[in-house]
Order: structure tokens, then C-alpha cells, then sequence
């Protein structure tokens, strides 16, 4: 059957205006970053020292993403009716935050004279600007939407296969680690990456609940915020370096990942 | 006495489970149309439902008891039950799935391996061990789960219609090896199946399940005989007539719906409603109505003919609907009655059999 030509061209024009929206900004990009001297910046301390904190915090935060997540995806993906909507809300509540307002909030939560400030004094824990807190700021921003995505890989599994689990004497437990878990393991995979690129990425949260103080709490993207002031081709070349590291796990991500429809 | 007793009520959606069943060791067909809660009864046994009130014993053990608030979860039953689908672990091969109830145990590697291997050859399946499941036939993926279930020693097993995934030709071989395998274990076992050939194979002992009721209980041969309901009688096959019984001149006389007038041996039977059974092989057919004893028939059109094998399978109505089932060598020696052609159909008083009915025959 054949469309319209009208229509055709509609559908041709469009998408190829998306394609190069997406891929000329990259390609400027990677093209400044590269006259700037890409692998020049690797020999300077304080890029490694971001790249450092970067791929610290985000590597720390991962685990803890994975065992606060995991169990609260699972129970979320049990629950029915009105209890699973009011959480699913409750999820949804970081996820529409503006960023910036998150690292208010966090401030005012653990900061020093925050809610929880003085319980954590008192327990010898300085949160705000330190590694931890850009830890923190990760956690709380990311793991709702790993949770989100996490639920569809359990909604997703046929709850025959842990019946029988149980059938067959495993505990719920072992259910859950033995059966539930590596039959979505590659799903999994795949959101643990993702998790991985969206917390290198994160920006205001970060700025305003650990600071910017390099070789602390300065991530790679506070330091293309700090170098853009001074020295735009500094930024440019830690801007090239932080779209690799993307683009290597959105990669990471397709080769591992399972094949979704068609 | 290590078999299952089981008294237990349940609310389902639109009636009520409740029924009061023991089974033996040996094996336990459960028949029932879809949706008579054959499935729930299944789960509620395994515990991954809890009955509203009841009582589940399995030789010693109490599994379930609403008195006592004794309510074992599903890993402490000892029950091992195949689902319709199998429900094969995917991540794991054909080892792996046997192996998973010995794992979870706790039992050590050694051991395992043992048991798995003389598990593999008492089923004649050693060939399949480092298969992975998904490239496995309907048969073997069926052979897999049971072997899954059975390397655990459950007390009672439960078999949720077993063969009927499978092409034709897998069904028989694995009723066959299901009957070997099931035989030489005699623990107690519910199988459900919706076939009547299946009910027929593992013919001793038959359940029927209606409307979460178990409504008639014995063997495939008092099934055929003793139809209980108008659905065992389809099930297996047998022609039921619903009417009633009056006394007409301190004669008893069977009337059905459509006004056809039979008798019978009227045994232990009152003037009301009632059905009237007769097998459709006890039935013959004529084309002038033929003289002498005094018999039932019923003039009608021939409505559909279906020859399987060596036996004719010809539908007969006009005011009640009779199945009729003849030789081949008969079909033809009547010159091959089509659709459309009007004939007699004749039956004995004495190969009829009437029984009471609840239900009103209006």
C-alpha cells in the first residue's frame, strides 16, 4: 500500500531534521574538544582529579542504587490498585524536582541545621560537601527512576516460574535471588548502566548539596561549569571527554543489553 | 494412611469452592468444564492461595487447618505440582532445573549429582541433560518438569492438564511414559485434563468438578454408565435426555422436553424431574421402524454424519437429539446415510437409564 507522497516526504523531512539536531551539536563538539587537545588534558591533575571524583561517586552510588532499588522495584512490582499509584507518586516526586531544587532540599534535610543535621553531628557525619554527599545527591536523584524502569523488568516476569521456585522448596528469598533476579539479569545490566551515565551527568543537585571544590566534590561536569567561565576550550575539551564516557556506555548498554521487539 | 484429605471452602468470583475430597495414593484424574475452580483447588493445595476455611492433611502432616491457624507456606508442603505451561527456569539448562530442589536444600554437590543422575536414568531421559530448555519438544519440555518436581520426593503431586500442549502424536507417548512413571511411584496424585482420552487412560479413579463441587466420584466406567450431570455425560460422550418421570396408569414412563415418550427399567426412580442416558453404541438405526419387542425409538433427520476410524458417529433429531454410533460395515450395509435422510432410531428399555435430576426440566 502505498502513502501519500505528500505525507512521505513529511515523515522523511522531519526525522532527518531530528537526526541532524541531534548529531550536529555532538559532531561540533567532539570536533572542539578534539582541536583542544583531548588526550593533553588527561596529563593535567585537576582533570583527573574530577574524572576521578566522577567516576568515584557514581561507582559508590551504583551499589547503593542497586540495594535500596532492587527490593523496593520488586515490592512495587507485588503491589495493586491504589497502594502501587500512591507509590508510584512517591517515586515521581524526585523525578519532576528541579535539580536545583533537589540540592535545596538536600541541604535542608542533612545539612548542618537541617532536619537531620543535628542527629548526624551528634553521630560524628558532615555530609554537605563532601564525596559523600555528591554520593547522596546521585542516590536520591537517580534511583526512582531506576526503580521506575526496574519495575517493568519484574512486571514483566511470569510469576509461574517463582511459584514453582517455591514448589520446589526455596525460600522466598532464594526465589527472589535464584530465579527472579537472573531471569531479568540482562535487563538489569542494562538499567545499572544507564543509572551509571545519568549520575556522571548530574549537575545542579551536586553543585549545590557538595559543592564545587575540586578534587572533593568536583565532578567532571562542575568542572566544564567552572573552566567555561575562565577558559572556554578547557571546557570544551572536558565537555568532548565526558560525551565519550556517554557514548562508551550507551554502547556497553546495546551490546549487552537483550534485543527489545522486532 | 499417607494420602491427602482435604475439606476446604473458597470464595471465587462467581460460586463457592467447597468440597470435602480424599485421594489415595495412585493417580486422581480431576475433571471439570472451564472454570469449575480446578486450578484454584490446585493452588489452594500447594498453598500459593489460602481457602477461607477448610482443613488440608497429607498423611501425617497438617498443611493447612483455619480452627488451628496452621498455614504451611508452599516450600513446606512437599507438594510437587506441573503447571499447564511448565514453567521451566529459562536461565537454567536441563541440570539446572532438576538440580534447582536439591540446591535450594541445601544438599551437598556430591549428593546432588547422584540423585539427579538416577533421577535421569528412571526416567530414560539421561540424553537430555546438558540441553537447554528452550530448544527442547513439547514432550521433553514436559518430561523436564515433571523430572524437576519428582527429584524433590514430593508426597503428593499435582498435574495441571499435562498433555494438553502437546501435538497429538507427543500426547500419547507422554500419557504412556506418564503412566509408567506415575504407576511405579503410587504417591497420591490430582491430575487435571479436560480430554476425555485422558480420562480414559488413567480410568480408576475419576473426580468431576462443577461449579467448585466435586459432583460425581468413580471410575471412567461408572462415568460411561452412570452419567451424574449433563456435562459428564457430554464429557464422555453419552446421550442425555433431560424430562420427567409421570405415572401414567400406574405405569412409570420417562417424557422428555421434546415430548418423546421412553422406558426403562425406572430403578430407584420417583415422578418428577429426571434424565434419561443411553450410550450412543447401544443405539441402532432403521429405515422402516422394525417389528417385535417392545423398544424405544425416536423418527428423526439425520443431522450430521462423522466417520472416525472404523466406527460412524451419526446425530439423529427432531424433537430430542440422539447420537448414534455404528460400524462402519453397518453404516454401509444401510447405504450410507446422509445428512437430510430420515431414520429410526431404536434402543432397548433395558440399556436406558433414568435417574432423578434437580433440575426442572422446563
Amino acid at each position: 500500500m502505498r502513502r501519500p507522497r505528500f505525507f512521505n516526504l513529511l515523515l522523511i523531512g522531519s526525522g532527518t531534521l531530528l537526526g541532524a539536531l541531534i548529531l550536529l551539536p555532538i559532531l561540533a563538539l567532539l570536533l572542539a574538544g578534539w582541536s583542544s587537545g583531548l588526550l593533553h588534558l588527561l596529563g593535567q591533575p585537576q582533570v583527573l582529579q574530577a574524572l576521578w571524583v566522577t567516576l568515584l561517586s557514581s561507582l559508590l552510588a551504583l551499589p547503593l542504587i542497586f540495594l535500596l532499588g532492587l527490593p523496593s522495584a520488586y515490592g512495587l512490582s507485588r503491589c495493586t490498585g491504589r497502594l502501587r499509584r500512591s507509590l508510584e507518586i512517591l517515586l515521581e516526586l524526585p523525578m519532576v524536582m528541579p535539580p536545583v531544587v533537589a540540592g535545596l532540599a538536600l541541604l535542608l534535610a542533612f545539612g548542618r541545621r537541617g532536619l537531620l543535621g543535628g542527629l548526624l553531628t551528634d553521630i560524628g557525619i558532615r555530609l554537605p560537601f563532601t564525596l559523600g554527599a555528591v554520593v547522596l545527591a546521585i542516590i536520591f536523584v537517580i534511583t526512582p527512576f531506576f526503580v521506575r524502569r526496574t519495575v517493568v523488568l519484574f512486571d514483566g516476569i511470569d510469576q509461574k516460574l517463582e511459584e514453582a521456585a517455591l514448589l520446589l522448596g526455596a525460600t522466598q528469598l532464594q526465589s527472589f535471588l535464584h530465579v527472579t533476579l537472573p531471569v531479568v539479569r540482562r535487563g538489569l545490566f542494562a538499567e545499572g548502566v544507564i543509572a551509571l551515565a545519568q549520575g556522571i551527568g548530574l549537575f545542579g543537585v551536586i553543585i549545590l548539596f557538595a559543592g564545587n571544590l575540586p578534587g572533593r566534590t568536583q565532578t567532571l561536569s562542575l568542572a566544564i561549569y567552572s573552566a567555561f567561565e575562565n577558559d572556554p576550550q578547557q571546557a570544551f575539551g572536558l565537555g568532548a571527554l565526558l560525551l565519550l564516557i556517554s557514548l562508551l556506555l550507551l554502547g556497553t548498554v546495546h551490546l549487552l543489553a537483550p534485543r527489545e521487539g522486532r | 494412611m499417607n494420602g491427602l484429605t482435604c475439606r476446604l471452602q473458597y470464595r471465587l468470583e462467581h460460586f463457592e469452592l467447597d468440597l470435602d475430597l480424599q485421594v489415595a495414593s495412585g493417580v486422581t484424574i480431576l475433571l471439570g468444564p472451564n472454570g469449575a475452580g480446578k486450578s484454584s483447588l490446585l493452588r489452594l493445595l500447594a498453598g500459593l492461595g489460602q481457602p477461607d476455611s477448610g482443613k488440608v492433611t497429607l498423611g501425617e502432616h497438617c498443611l493447612y487447618d483455619s480452627n488451628k491457624q496452621i498455614d504451611l507456606p508452599p516450600e513446606q508442603r512437599r507438594i510437587g505440582m506441573v503447571f499447564q505451561d511448565l514453567a521451566l527456569f529459562p536461565h537454567l539448562d536441563v541440570i539446572g532445573n532438576i538440580d534447582f530442589g536439591l540446591k535450594m536444600r541445601r544438599i551437598q554437590t556430591g549428593e546432588r549429582r547422584q540423585r539427579v543422575q538416577l533421577l535421569l536414568e528412571k526416567l530414560g531421559i539421561e540424553h537430555l541433560a546438558s540441553r537447554n530448555v528452550a530448544t527442547l519438544s513439547g514432550g521433553e519440555r514436559q518430561k523436564v518438569a515433571l523430572a524437576r518436581t519428582l527429584v524433590t520426593e514430593p508426597q503428593l503431586l499435582l498435574l495441571d492438564e499435562p498433555t494438553a500442549a502437546l501435538d497429538p502424536a507427543a500426547r500419547g507417548e507422554i500419557r504412556r511414559w506418564l503412566q509408567t512413571i506415575l504407576t511405579r511411584l503410587n504417591i497420591p496424585t490430582i491430575m487435571v485434563t479436560h480430554n476425555a482420552e485422558e480420562a480414559a487412560y488413567f480410568r480408576k479413579r475419576v473426580a468431576v468438578m462443577e461449579q467448585g463441587q466435586i459432583v460425581q466420584l468413580g471410575s471412567f466406567h461408572q462415568l460411561l454408565r452412570e452419567p451424574g450431570s449433563e456435562f459428564v455425560a457430554r464429557f464422555v460422550g453419552v446421550n442425555y435426555i433431560l424430562g420427567e418421570v409421570r405415572s401414567e396408569a400406574g405405569k412409570l414412563q420417562f417424557v422428555s422436553c421434546g415430548g418423546s415418550r421412553f422406558l426403562a427399567p425406572f430403578e430407584q426412580v420417583t415422578t418428577g424431574p429426571a434424565f434419561l442416558t443411553v450410550l450412543p453404541w447401544d443405539i441402532a438405526l432403521y429405515r422402516e421402524l422394525p417389528e417385535g419387542s417392545p423398544r424405544n425409538h425416536l423418527h428423526g433427520e439425520i443431522r450430521e454424519v462423522v466417520i472416525i476410524g472404523d466406527r460412524v458417529r451419526i446425530t439423529l433429531s427432531r424433537e430430542d437429539k440422539l447420537v448414534a454410533e455404528i460400524s462402519a460395515r453397518g453404516y454401509i450395509a444401510l447405504g450410507e446415510p446422509q445428512p437430510g435422510e430420515m431414520f429410526w432410531a431404536v434402543f432397548k428399555a433395558r440399556e436406558a437409564r433414568i435417574e432423578n435430576s434437580d433440575e426442572l426440566p422446563y
